[in-house]
């Protein structure tokens, strides 16, 4: 599992395991972060002594501005890791369960308090130690957590499973069984996924080639060291495959050789769940193969906000796996990527876009993306684009985070929190929306019924000729 | 209980209310009283171990048989003030092999559970510890919560008839024909509870017989009868900690010596202490060399408390007393033994006994010798049953429950007020209504406060004690004007302002010695609140009660409802 394969052909940290999500044991095995003692990063006393109280998480949390049952950040996180400490017969309050995850606290708080840490650690606590493994909402959240497991294979027979997905019986179902909402379409699944198509279309050889051609058009040194391994994600991989082709084009025009190595989930479904044992299983993949890629100077880049966010900041917060903090040092957001090593700006200033990609755009960024500092470089990168008009939807959180608003029980939290997004994308002079995560623009869609485009996806289009 | 004899104690701290509560069970007609709040004294300001008698076990033998077997009672008398963390002797590097296998010797021959570990094994108990710690001695250390135990031995006397008077200063013993009978009390507030503001006045208690258990002021009530009682206080810095660093109570493993303890209380650790002589218990100097020490002596065992945040500190002093032939030049070389003085057999004057020396863990030891030695003065014939009848609190509770059920608490909250409240939890709360938590970092609910006003009038610093509303990280920022406003209903502005100045002037004392890094900024954060949004820094109000008939209901917009402009939520949804 070590040995990183950059052609891209590597086997699925789901497969051969025999993990069914559903089974109730298979979480199991998570330790809270307390046993290193080795190993001072996991440890929350620094950080809960950093805390003042202040509440500025709290006015800045989405869910407790619509929810005045949720105690807001400062108690899940500074407060409740105090008054409960290591007394492990303390259960932890059920309310961090209605977290969702968006980890605006942490970038709202002044004092630097780790308040995401503390709750995924809080979470995964309470899920292994309270919750029943055979309750329903445990299984929804496991079903929801290991969406990929199922788009895998769902997208076996993707005509097959988009029909019985979205079937009312089915959702129906869903609702009653799981608490799933059925008020949600379920995102079809590609014919054919990324991965197919990278190894159809030759691998990572291919990539080598179609580097050369554009380093050579360039005039930058045939044999110049560009290289990237790509973190596409489930998303980009079973249903939204013209994202990942988009972001592997567009590097490929930069003259930037593109390995897409063996991968699992980021785990940011898993931590909002509390899903810290499934989460770490796939960490240990992703991390062997990008820290071994890193050693050899591939730096990785995600087209998802939520998965660099993973990799870069809650991996070395959540666990100790060998290579961790090399695999999130060397971890960037791809559009980031290009804005530091290239003239991005340029490049998008002198090109066009006239076909059917022209357009007024309403973007939103997400709450991850905010985290990282890049909730404005689309904003700023395509307003220099000619034949492209973009509007920003404000600073509010669409409100899904990711799983949450999948949730039969969050559904209306979560629709409450995005009425602020929805109304700003109304507002706004275009009907197309944009941003970089794909369950922000499963909302934005349901919201307002614009189709919703990935900034890649533009940058293809105004770049690379031969789409 | 007419005919039975009045006895006064003088003294609400851990001696005196022990001993009041022993003599109510055993039918005396008792008189409590305590020129400051219950704790006002030493108990309120020690370091909270539940010794096991290992701190004693090389040097003062007695004393530490004594530790061992109170140690054991109060663990079930008392078992909601006691938290069984277990202790160790850590020795490092450079403590003395010998000192070690004397405190082993000296544990084992004084039937006090030890056993020696090693290094990893105390490394894995306690992660934090200096990974140069060699090995360790395992004993039966706790940690108390004087001001719960002190409270609940207080309740109980008073649920057996006795009166208990606090901000009552006995001013004079009233000497007759050579006899105590009885003391001049001067009360701050009217007798009872104590509410603010409430005119005061001077009473003569007259007494068969009082006990002086006034601690390190033994020998000041002495003198107003004319005997001589060589207390020597020596004083003693502690240093509270945000978080617990360890779970257990750790002991430097080397002959006693300045800083050497660290004592898991609550969601906090207190380091401590010193130990130096000084002639005034009430007016001495405080100063920050003295944290610091602590602080830099203690980081040799558990190395993050040099970077770790510490809340307040604070200094008591201790009632040392030894016999006059003793003589001993350093403080530490006093022994922590208790003494009953018969003045009657020792300065020939009969109606006064004092109880000097001895450790808040042995209180109830010390009291009943009181207690025998009263009832043996009034031929009484009645068996001593503190160490088996628990106090109110500590009979048989569970405090695993389901919180949010019961009480609607969220779980550590409710799970905190339980392991305060002991069997109490029921009764205080259940409550109808709406539970807010009024005091976040300690997760102290109204109902919890509510309790507590019952039991102490409109004096917030004994709110404080009984609940540890304002004792967390913020000190009080949070909190103080939210506890105030819960004392109104009862009582009138005036009050509620004045206890609410008291409270914030005793919060911001003990943080003097904390004005560094993170408290710094709690403090600075805490001014801002208080001196601006709550004008405590110069409050016209403070003149006098508000006219708020004054106040106008702000603009109303023509034709609109009236307060349909305010916007609650900072106008952020567009109005
Ligand atoms: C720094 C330090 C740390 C300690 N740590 C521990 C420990 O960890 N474990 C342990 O077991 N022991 C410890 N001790 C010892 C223990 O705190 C004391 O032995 C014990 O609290 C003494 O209780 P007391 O009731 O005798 O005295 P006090 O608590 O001092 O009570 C005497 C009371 O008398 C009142 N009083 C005085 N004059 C008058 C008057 N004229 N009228 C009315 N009232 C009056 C005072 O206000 C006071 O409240 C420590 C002591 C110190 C100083
Ligand atoms: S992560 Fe988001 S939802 Fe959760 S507490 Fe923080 S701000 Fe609120
Ligand atoms: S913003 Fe930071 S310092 Fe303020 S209350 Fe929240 S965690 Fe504490």
């Amino acid at each position: 599992m070590s040995d990183a394969d950059p052609s891209g052909s590597g086997a699925d940290p789901d497969a051969g395991r025999g993990v069914e999500p559903t089974d109730p044991g298979a979480d199991e095995g998570f330790e809270p972060v307390d046993v290193f003692p080795d190993s001072d990063d996991f440890d929350l006393r620094p950080g809960s002594d950093s805390c003042y109280k202040c509440s500025t998480c709290d006015t800045n949390c989405p869910v407790a501005e619509v929810d005045d049952d949720f105690p807001g950040p400062k108690f899940q996180g500074p407060e409740q890791w105090r008054l409960k400490q290591n007394e492990d017969d303390y259960g932890i309050d059920e309310s961090v369960m209605d977290c969702s995850n968006c980890m605006r606290c942490d970038n709202a708080c002044p004092a630097g308090v780790p308040l995401s840490q503390m709750h995924n650690t809080a979470r995964g606590q309470y899920v292994s130690d309270e919750m029943s493994r055979f309750s329903r909402k445990y299984l929804r959240n496991r079903v929801l957590a290991n969406y990929r497991l199922f788009a895998r294979l769902g997208s076996k027979v993707p005509r097959l499973s988009n029909a019985l997905l979205n079937n009312r019986a089915v959702q129906w179902l869903n609702e009653r069984l799981l608490g799933i909402t059925g008020e949600r379409e379920f995102p079809s699944f590609a014919a054919e996924t990324f991965r197919e198509w990278w190894t159809a279309r030759g691998g990572a050889a291919a990539s080598r080639e179609h580097a050369a051609t554009a380093r050579e058009r360039r005039g930058e040194p045939r044999d110049a060291d560009k290289r990237v391994a790509y973190f596409h994600g489930c998303y980009a991989n079973y249903n939204t495959p013209e994202v990942a082709r988009a972001t592997v084009r567009v590097f490929e025009w930069f003259g930037y050789e593109v390995a897409v190595p063996e991968q699992g989930c980021s785990g940011t479904p898993m931590f909002a769940n509390g899903m810290l044992g499934d989460a770490r299983r796939h960490a240990e993949t992703n991390v062997a193969s990008l820290s071994a890629l890193a050693e050899r100077g591939y730096d990785a880049v995600a087209s998802c906000t939520s998965c660099s966010m993973a990799l870069r900041q809650e991996y070395p917060e959540l666990f100790d796996i060998d290579g961790i903090e090399a695999a999130a040092a060397h971890t960037f957001e791809a559009v980031e990527y290009l804005r530091i090593h290239e003239d991005l700006r340029d490049a998008v200033a002198d090109a066009e876009v006239d076909d059917d990609s022209a357009a007024e755009f309403v973007y939103h960024a997400p709450c991850h993306a905010r985290n990282q500092g890049l909730a404005r470089q689309s904003l700023e990168l395509f307003r220099e684009l000619d034949g492209v008009d973009i509007e920003d939807a404000g600073d509010s959180c669409s409100g899904i985070s990711g799983t949450y608003g999948w949730k039969a029980d969050k559904y209306e939290t979560s629709m409450a929190i995005g009425e602020e997004m929805f109304d700003h994308m109304e507002a706004a002079a275009g009907e197309t929306g944009m941003t970089e995560c794909p369950t922000c623009a499963m909302q934005m869609e349901h919201g307002t019924g614009y189709e919703i485009r990935h900034p890649l996806e533009l940058l293809e289009a105004a770049l690379v000729d031969d789409g | 209980m007419g005919s039975s004899p009045h006895i006064v104690v003088v003294g609400g701290g851990s001696t005196g209310t022990g001993i009041t509560r022993d003599l109510a069970m055993r039918g005396f007609d008792v008189t409590l009283v305590e020129q400051g709040n219950l704790t006002h004294g030493t108990t309120g300001r020690m370091h909270g171990l539940l010794h096991s008698g290992g701190r004693y076990a090389v040097s003062d033998r007695a004393s530490a048989r004594e530790c061992i077997a109170e140690n054991r009672v109060l663990r079930e008398i008392a078992a909601h003030c006691v938290e069984m963390t277990g202790g160790l002797f850590v020795k490092r590097p450079e403590d003395g092999e010998a000192y070690f296998e004397g405190k082993l010797d000296g544990c084992r021959a004084c039937d006090i559970p030890a056993s020696v570990i090693s290094g990893e094994e105390a490394r894995a108990m306690e992660p934090h510890l200096a990974r140069d710690v060699e090995k360790a001695i395992t004993v039966p250390d706790g940690a108390v919560d004087p001001f719960r135990l002190v409270v609940a031995n207080a309740a109980d006397a008073r649920d057996r008839g006795a009166r208990i008077e606090t901000h009552s200063t006995v001013t004079d013993l009233l000497v007759e024909a050579g006899e105590v009978v009885g003391v001049e009390v001067e009360h701050e507030a009217g007798p009872g509870e104590r509410v603010h503001g409430v005119e005061g006045g001077r009473e003569e208690i007259r007494a068969d017989h009082v006990v002086n258990a006034t601690g390190a002021w033994a020998g000041r009530i002495g003198a107003m009868a004319g005997v001589d009682i060589e207390v020597r206080p020596s004083k003693g810095v502690m240093t509270v900690m945000n978080v617990r660093q360890v779970d257990t109570v750790l002991n430097r493993c080397r002959p006693k010596g300045d800083a050497d303890v660290i004592v898991p209380h609550e969601t906090t650790v207190i380091l401590g202490t010193t130990d130096e002589e000084v002639d005034d218990p009430e007016d001495y100097p405080e100063e920050q060399w003295e944290v610091d020490a602590v602080i830099d002596t203690l980081a040799s065992l558990v190395p993050m408390l040099r970077d770790a945040r510490t809340i307040r500190s604070f200094w008591g002093v201790r009632p040392l007393y030894e016999p006059p032939d003793v003589g001993s030049d350093a403080p530490t070389d006093i022994t922590r033994d208790f003494f009953l003085l018969d003045h009657a057999e020792r300065d020939g004057l009969p109606g006064l006994t004092s109880i000097v020396g001895g450790k808040f863990t042995t209180y109830r030891l010390m009291a009943e010798r009181v207690a025998d030695h009263v009832c043996g003065r009034f031929g009484v014939d009645a068996d001593c049953r503190t160490a088996d009848v628990p106090l109110p609190g500590s009979e048989d509770f569970s405090v695993l429950r389901d919180y949010m059920d019961e009480f609607g608490l969220r779980s550590p909250v409710g799970r905190r007020s339980v392991e305060r409240l002991g069997s109490r939890a029921d009764d205080v709360l259940d409550v109808d209504g709406p539970n807010p938590t009024v005091c976040e970092c300690e997760a102290v609910t109204r109902a919890e406060i509510r309790d507590a006003i019952e039991g102490s009038g409109s004096d917030l610093n004994a709110v404080r004690i009984r609940t540890r509303a304002s004792m967390g990280n913020c000190q009080g920022g949070f909190c103080c004007h939210r506890m105030a406003s819960e004392l109104h209903g009862t009582y009138d502005e005036p009050v509620v302002r004045e206890a609410w100045d008291e409270l914030l002037a005793e919060r911001w004392k003990g943080q003097r010695h904390a004005l560094w890094g993170r408290q710094l900024s709690q403090a600075m954060l805490n001014y801002a609140l208080h001196a601006t949004t709550q004008n405590r820094d110069r409050d016209p109000a403070d003149a006098g009660p508000v006219d708020y008939a004054a106040f106008d209901d702000g603009p109303t917009r023509a034709g609109g409802p009236a307060g349909a402009d305010v916007a609650a939520d900072g106008g952020q949804n567009g109005n």
